[in-house]
This record gives C-alpha cells, structure tokens and sequence, in this order.
C-alpha cells in the first residue's frame, strides 16, 4: 500500500467524520476506485449517487475495513477504518443481493439483543427499535420476514450499537413507496442526533430529497459534489449545440440560462439550465448560427453545470 | 468476553432449534444403531475384545460426532454467508477471529449430547454394561478427540457455497463414515481399503474407543493422526478465511 500524500495538518481535521486519500482499488483488471478523494463532515448526511458498477459499495466496503484500498489512505473518525469499526463508532446496512442479512431461526428481538451484547456501549433495547419502527416485528421469525421489514430490522441492526457514523447500501431496495417514505423520516430523525450519515444510492430523487449533499460518483471517481437541494434543477440542464462563425465563448457565457461553454472549432456547446430561454436570448443577440441542436445533458454534465465543479482533468490513468 | 459467550449461546439455540439438524444429527447415529445391532457379526477388530455391539456403539459416536459437525459447521455456515449474516457480524466490534472460533466451539458443543444420547441407546438397546467412571471417560475421550470434525465442518462451511454445501457435506459424512470402517471393522475390509481407513480420522477417533474399552493403552498414533488433521485443517482454515478476508467477503 502506497499513502497518499495528504496534508495531515488540515484545520478542518477535527469535523472530519472520514476522508479517502487517493484511493485506488481494483477487481483483477477492473478499476473500482480510482484515485478517490473525498471528505465528510461530521454531522452531514451525505448521499453517494451513481449507477450501478460506479464504486459505491466498494467506497462503503473500505470504509468499514472490509476491503483494504491498493493505494491511498482512508481515515474514518480520526483512526483506520478497522479500528473504528472496532471501537463500535460505525454502523451499516450493506447490500445482501438476494439474502435476508439476518441470521436464520430466530426471533427479531433475539438477533437484536445479541448484536447490542457485542458493543460496548449499544444504544437501549427500546430506542432502537423505537428509531427503526420494528416494534410489531419483534416476536417474527426472521425467515418470515417480507423484503421491506427485513431492510428495518438490519437497519435496527445497524444502529443497534449507537453509531456515531452510519453507512447504508442501497437502504430501500426492497421497500414499497410508504416503506421508503417512513424510513428517510426515521433516517433524517437519526442524523439530527448530530450523527453523520452516508448512503449510497443510484436513485436521484431519493438522494435529492433525502441528503445534505449529493457526492456524484462516477468510473471510481468524484465526478461532481454539492447541496440535494439543487439536485432536481440540475437533471433539467440541457446542452444547446450549433455552429457559429464567431466561436468566441465570453459571447455566449452571458445567455439566459447558460452555465457553462464549450467550444469546438466552429462548434458551440452551451450548457444550459433553461434551453428554451437560451435558445430565444441566442436569435435576440444577433449572433449567426446554424444548425441549433437541444439535447438532454447528463446527469454528470448537469452537475457540473450546477456546481461549477469540473471533473477532474486528467485523464482516467492507466492501470 | 460476555459478547463471546452471548454469540456462542445464540449459535446453540439455533442450533438445537433447527429440526432438520437434530433430526440429522440424532437420527442418523441412532438408527443406524438399531438397524446394525442385530447382526450378530464380530466386531472384533482389536484381539477379538470388543464385541460387535460395543464396536458399534463407538463407531455411531463417531459417526454422530462426524455428522453433528459437519451439519452445524458445513451447511448451516454456507448458508448464513449466503443470506449476509456473516458480513453483518464481520462489520460488529467482535473480533474478526472469534467468529471461526464461535463456530468450532459451538459444533463441540452439539457433538458432547449427540455422543451421549449414542452411549443411551448402546446402553438400553444394546445392553452395553460399563463402570460409571467407563462411561465418563470415553465420552470426554470421544468428545475431545472430535475437534478435527469439528475444524473440518468449519472449513467446509467456508469452502462451499449454499448449493454446493449438502451434497459435498453427505458425501463427507458417508466416505468418512464407511471407509473410516464405522460401518464395518476394518479388518473385515479389503486389503487396500484398510490402508485408505488408516488415512482417516474416523478410523482413529473410532479406534481410540474401542482401544480404550479394550483396556488396551492409547496407540501414540492414532492421537497423533487427529491431532495432524486439526492442525492442516485448522490452517487451511485460517488460509481460506483470511483469503475471503482480503476480498471484502468473509
């Protein structure tokens, strides 16, 4: 393992919940993160937004010391992900693909009380399951369990041990609307216990509407980084594309709604948050065009639209 | 420590709770007891001392040993990796280790009542007669002696996946149960099959009780065989569970 070299020194250190340093892993050939810097404050509920095969979960599985990262450092509460994990600080709900992720042959409240016996200091019998809404479960074998009321129980599971840090994989995979509605209540209860919160998810709506901010997380990188709340605004960015004889991008940069702008020899992209307006601005400014062209822009093109955060330059290194 | 022992307490009771375990696990043993008991054969594979009912009282506590830790180590283990159970408790402060050995421990203790309930039946049925110190002694022989089972239940269990695990576990139960001359002394094998039962630990921990009630003194050997199995299984254990370590899957 290679450290990265960070500045240890930072002033922001003592807020920090977790932090990658440069962190690569990989699956054989296949690049799963790929120099992967990111920071979480704590008290933040952050979501992890990306699709499938983005490096999500393989974020979640090093920052509680399941994985080792190949290069880079890791810090989770000031310590090693392993050590946090073992001082009982950390909670999560990971993905189970088709597995219940509880143990078979026993009562709710049975695998609750033993999971709370093996943290020091675990959070009351009551409040846990008062916070994860699990009380008309409790006496459920946990093979009887549906899809939905297996995601509460692990989620009672993973704040069973009072968690300072909590991580959740995909938490309402399994959940109707309702189910998904309660438990982000219950979730947004949990963090204003000054607790910090990290999901990862490839459901913008559900991060938009459930998390401080939305980490953009794309090919094992941080492709974009900001507040949910501007999240909804950001998918209905559009690129507006056509050929100028002027290519000059100040010229275009003050259009209504434009963001961004790219140009490509004759060729012009503009980034824009409301086409229609950029559109009618572009004929009003006199400027000659042709061959105009609205398309819908990607959710990482949006976000940089948004945020103003470019992706990264370089190019995605060689294994 | 009381969040060992809570572990080890809860892995028992599912244990004990689960019928296809138990029904497995007692009744295999036991009837296979009653079935052989009235075949009136030899069992004479020591200087012709032990009787064909003793020789298979010993030999069905080997073999309700065998088969109560490979079901509770083998099956059950690949199958609760597969539900996500395992990674639940991996990412818990329990030390990472005490979950193999919470599995080993608690197969040591389901065997300890299977063993007993073999010497009832070998008792009532089959009219076996020891002194009370007899009896005491062989079952903590035949109980200690079982840990090799018990590492090679564990290791199956992290060997195998939720599919591959009953078909690979009774294949184990049956080759180690029949070769291992549980069903038939060994020296009523074949030649070449006699030397393969003299490579297995089901042939030495059968044989260190019936050296036992022969009166005969404990063959160097045959502790040395079981103690050989518990090391290179225990490893191989310990290989394979720091290798699903390092990909994030133990």
């Amino acid at each position: 393992m290679v450290d990265a070299d960070w500045d240890v020194t930072d002033s922001r250190g003592g807020d920090l919940a977790l932090r990658f340093g440069g962190v690569v892993r990989r699956y054989g050939r296949h690049l799963a993160l790929d120099h992967l810097d990111l920071e979480v404050r704590t008290g933040e509920m952050v979501a992890l937004l990306g699709p499938n095969g983005a490096g999500k979960s393989t974020a979640i599985a090093l920052l509680l010391g399941l994985l080792r990262p190949h290069e880079g450092t890791i810090e989770v509460l000031g310590t090693t992900a392993r050590q946090a994990v073992a001082q009982g600080s950390v909670g999560a709900m990971l993905q189970t693909g088709s597995g219940s992720g509880l143990p078979p042959g026993v009562k709710v409240s049975e695998a609750l009380a033993l999971v709370r016996r093996l943290y020091r200091q675990p959070a009351s019998f009551e409040a846990t399951v008062e916070r994860a809404g699990i009380g008309p479960l409790l006496g459920s074998r946990t093979n009887a369990l549906s899809g939905g009321e297996a995601q509460r129980v692990r989620f009672a599971l993973a704040i069973a041990g009072d968690p300072k840090l909590v991580f959740l994989d995909e938490p309402t995979v399994a959940m109707d609307v309702d189910g998904r509605r309660t438990f982000w209540r219950m979730m947004r209860q949990f963090g204003e216990e000054g607790r910090t919160i990290v999901f990862a998810t490839h459901h913008l709506e559900e991060a938009d509407q459930s998390a401080d901010r939305v980490v953009v997380i794309n090919h094992g990188r941080v492709v974009a980084d900001g507040p949910g709340a501007t999240l909804k605004a950001a998918v209905a960015a559009r690129h507006v594309r056509f050929v100028a004889a002027d290519p000059d991008p100040d010229r275009y940069d003050r259009l209504e709604g434009v963001t961004d702008v790219e140009v490509c020899g004759a060729g012009v992209t503009l980034i824009s948050l409301d086409a229609d307006a950029t559109a009618r601005d572009l004929v009003r400014s006199g400027i000659p065009f042709k061959d105009l062209e609205v398309t819908g822009a990607c959710l990482e093109d949006a976000f940089v639209a948004l945020t103003g955060r470019a992706c990264r330059d370089e190019p995605g290194r060689p294994l | 420590m009381s969040a060992l022992s809570a572990f080890a307490r809860f892995e028992l009771v599912r244990l004990l709770r689960s019928w296809k375990f138990l029904a497995i696990t007692v009744g295999f043993p036991v009837i296979f007891y009653m079935l052989f008991l009235g075949e009136r054969r030899s069992g004479a594979i020591i200087d012709g001392t032990v009787p064909w009912r003793v020789y298979l009282m010993v030999s069905m506590c080997t073999f309700g040993a065998l088969v109560a830790a490979l079901n509770a180590g083998g099956s059950r283990l690949a199958t609760e990796r597969a539900t996500g159970w395992a990674r639940q408790l991996r990412i818990t402060p329990m030390p990472a280790w005490s979950y193999v050995v919470t599995k080993v421990t608690a197969s040591m203790l389901v065997v300890l009542p299977v063993l007993v309930l073999v010497e009832l039946v070998g008792f009532t049925f089959g009219g076996v007669r020891l002194a009370v110190i007899q009896w005491f002694a062989l079952t903590g022989l035949l109980w200690t002696t079982a840990l090799p089972f018990a590492v090679l239940g564990v290791f199956v269990g992290f060997m195998v996946n939720a599919e591959t695990a009953y078909p690979v576990v009774t294949a184990l139960m049956f080759v180690l149960g029949y070769f291992g001359g549980l069903f038939n002394p060994v020296n009523q094998m074949p030649q070449a099959l006699q030397s393969a039962a003299k490579a297995l630990p089901s042939f030495h921990h059968a044989f260190l009780g019936l050296e036992f009630l022969s009166g005969q003194t404990l063959g160097a050997v045959n502790w040395l065989v079981l103690a050989g199995y518990t090391g290179v299984l225990g490893l191989a254990l310990l290989w394979k569970y720091r290798l699903e370590e390092s990909r994030g899957l133990a």
